[in-house]
């Protein structure tokens, strides 16, 4: 693990966009820790006169249409993106990592019965499937919308992860693990796990960024329930009072366009990093 | 290769199949179902009798609300493979089927063309990177590259209708042609259409070509370094000829499977796309059924896009074997299952993305 670290720190100080990535993604995750500590938005009734003001020292990006501080409603806003694109990527490579080495290994009947199922969660069209499922059910609570926003995107890993787990398969160390009789789920979590370790690590930076930009576009179409602040439901807000038009209001729009481009930048630098790190042919660039 | 087609075309039915048991189950069994609410709604109103209720329900979902659930199920299952999807609420009287009917071509030509736009410039752009890996050239258009696939598309599609519609007034900001034409073959029409096409289309390349871009690099560079490649250099052919002979046609494969698998992946895209340019495709009307709570009309889009996805994979799958005729031939596959890791597993370009 260390020596993980050692690599990583190595290619992070080669690589001035991996490092950029790095200490985005920190700053986020602490953001979404304490942010909640340490800037307020008023709930109460809105306040006319402090609408739409300028940037200043209280309100560094100005403010809304209520009178909040935009920088303030990006801070807190922070956590429920960060949470429900967690929740969503656990969900998502916890299944298709189960799946797929379960079906690798077994094989069989299993195997292709699985399969045939992975292939249709493979051809429906995701997001369509998701607002469908979001608009009727009416689902808010993070779990829920992290649950909804998995719902096909494990079958591409596992069928991945299955592959790799068929050429495992027939390796010296797994045939031995069998000839002594382990548990299933000894081979399972012991033996193949730690082999595809690398591969899943970068599909779990993926699919947070998958899942956060299906989450966020369901904020900005409306599809979810407006309630809280996060990023997706300023920008809905901000385009439902015309901010395309009304330039005092344009930082309102364009604010949390920002936030999101500049966590998606430094997830997908920052997975080029960890990529580099565990497949060394890259590295000869 | 029968065997082979049979498989294909029977998983597309059940796939099809699926969908439709699937928004039946969401429409009439999920709990404050769709068809509840419609009949809470009209109850509401006071206006209707138990029958007239009954029959307004039965227009807009083809399914009788009081007749035993597995009944409906049939109805409703007959009804969608005659393609019958009942009326859409928001627009009374119009059939669901004849809005998706209107709105698909136009789908189909946006999302199609922007499709192969962004493969070509991305296989392009991919090529050359692998080809000079090590240039300044390559590092700077892979940053590019990463920047732009990982930048949502509502964000682009929102910040070119304000920079290059609004403010620029380049182009228009929605719409599929202006009022003022009228629809038919004629120059006036056609040309109104691509300006209109612009944007949207720009909006889908821009973030999809980056992602073609990256994988085309990499199955590149895995090819460059393959053996045959080497024993080509060291027989002396062209170089020319090894770019596109050896090269060229072995990294595509992987690629055309990725840009079937991906066609999922655009068409959910257009859903934002469609929307903040008032494109008049499916995903257009997808959101305009969410909003108005129009679940016909919704459940419609959503079997309509998912069919066309099921049918361009079908093609695809069809169309493979004549480009890698290993595909269609399970003898030599079974044979293979043992060294299965050389044949790398086509996965969808986005795929990440739901």
């Amino acid at each position: 693990m260390t020596r993980f670290f050692r690599d990583l720190w190595r290619i992070c100080r080669n690589d001035k966009a991996a490092l950029f990535g790095a200490a985005v993604i920190l700053a986020y995750l602490v953001l979404a820790i304490i942010g909640r500590s340490i800037s307020h938005i008023s709930t109460g009734v809105p306040n006319a006169a402090s609408a739409y003001l300028s940037p200043s020292w209280t309100h560094p990006l100005g403010t809304d249409n209520l009178g909040n501080g935009i920088l303030a409603e990006l801070v807190v806003g922070t956590r429920p993106i960060m949470e429900i694109g967690v929740l969503a990527a656990l969900i998502t490579t916890f299944i298709g990592v189960v799946v797929g080495l379960v079906t690798g290994y077994v094989g069989g009947i299993l195997d292709a019965a699985v399969m045939r199922v992975v292939d249709v969660f493979l051809t429906i069209p995701g997001l369509p499937l998701i607002i469908v499922i979001v608009s009727i059910t009416r689902a808010a609570g993070p779990l829920a919308l992290a649950a909804i926003l998995s719902i096909t995107a494990w079958a591409g890993l596992a069928r991945a992860v299955r592959s790799q787990a068929l050429s495992l398969r027939s390796l010296d160390f797994v045939e031995s693990a069998r000839v002594q009789g382990l548990p299933l789920r000894n081979i399972i979590g012991r033996q193949l796990l730690p082999n595809v370790g690398p591969y899943v690590a970068i599909n779990f930076m993926l699919a947070i960024t998958g899942s956060i930009y299906a989450e966020i576009g369901l904020f900005v179409l409306g599809v979810a329930p407006l309630n809280g602040t996060n990023w997706g439901v300023m920008i809905n807000l901000a385009m439902s009072q015309g901010a395309l038009y009304v330039t005092k209001s344009l930082i309102s729009l364009l604010a949390p366009m920002a936030a999101i481009v500049l966590l998606q930048v430094a997830f997908v630098f920052f997975t080029r990093a960890l990529d580099s790190v565990f497949n060394p042919r890259l590295r000869v660039q | 290769m029968l065997w082979y087609v049979v498989r294909r075309v029977v998983t597309a039915v059940v796939v099809v199949f699926i969908v439709i048991s699937l928004s039946f189950f969401l429409v009439r069994l999920m709990p404050g179902n769709a068809m509840q609410y419609l009949t809470d709604q009209l109850e509401r109103q006071g206006s209707y009798t138990p029958q007239e209720i009954q029959q307004k329900i039965a227009a807009v979902y083809g399914i009788l609300p009081h007749s035993p659930v597995w009944k409906q199920y049939l109805t409703y299952v007959g009804h969608a493979f005659r393609g019958n999807l009942g009326t859409s609420i928001l627009n009374p009287g119009e059939t669901v089927v004849h809005i998706v009917g209107n709105a698909l071509p136009w789908t189909i030509f946006s999302v199609g063309l922007a499709l192969l736009i962004s493969f070509g410039l991305g296989v392009g752009i991919g090529t050359l990177m692998a080809v000079f890996q090590s240039s300044r050239f390559a590092k700077v258009t892979t940053l590019v590259v990463s920047f732009l696939s990982a930048v949502p598309n509502y964000v682009v599609a929102i910040l070119l209708i304000y920079f290059v519609a609004d403010r620029a007034g380049l182009f228009p900001s929605g719409g599929a042609y202006s009022v003022n034409v009228t629809p038919g073959p004629n120059p006036a029409f056609i040309g109104s259409v691509i300006v209109h096409a612009v944007l949207p289309i720009l909006a889908y390349v821009l973030t999809a070509f980056g992602a073609w871009a990256l994988t085309m690099k990499g199955a590149a560079i895995s090819t460059i370094g393959a053996e045959y490649v080497r024993s080509a250099e060291s027989r002396g052919l062209l170089s020319r000829r090894i770019a596109q002979s050896y090269v060229g046609r072995n990294s595509l494969l992987p690629m055309v499977t990725s840009l079937a698998l991906s066609l999922g992946y655009v068409f959910g895209g257009s859903v934002f796309i469609e929307t903040y340019f008032t494109y008049p495709g499916i995903g257009y009307y997808l959101i305009q059924a969410v909003t108005a709570r129009d679940y016909s009309l919704m459940m419609g889009c959503f079997i309509l896009i998912t069919v066309s996805v099921v049918v361009a994979n079908l093609v695809v799958d069809l169309f493979y074997p004549l480009v890698d005729p290993r595909i269609a031939r399970p003898a030599t596959h079974r044979g293979r299952a043992g060294a299965k890791t050389e044949v790398t597993e086509p996965v969808p370009v986005g795929s990440a993305l739901p």
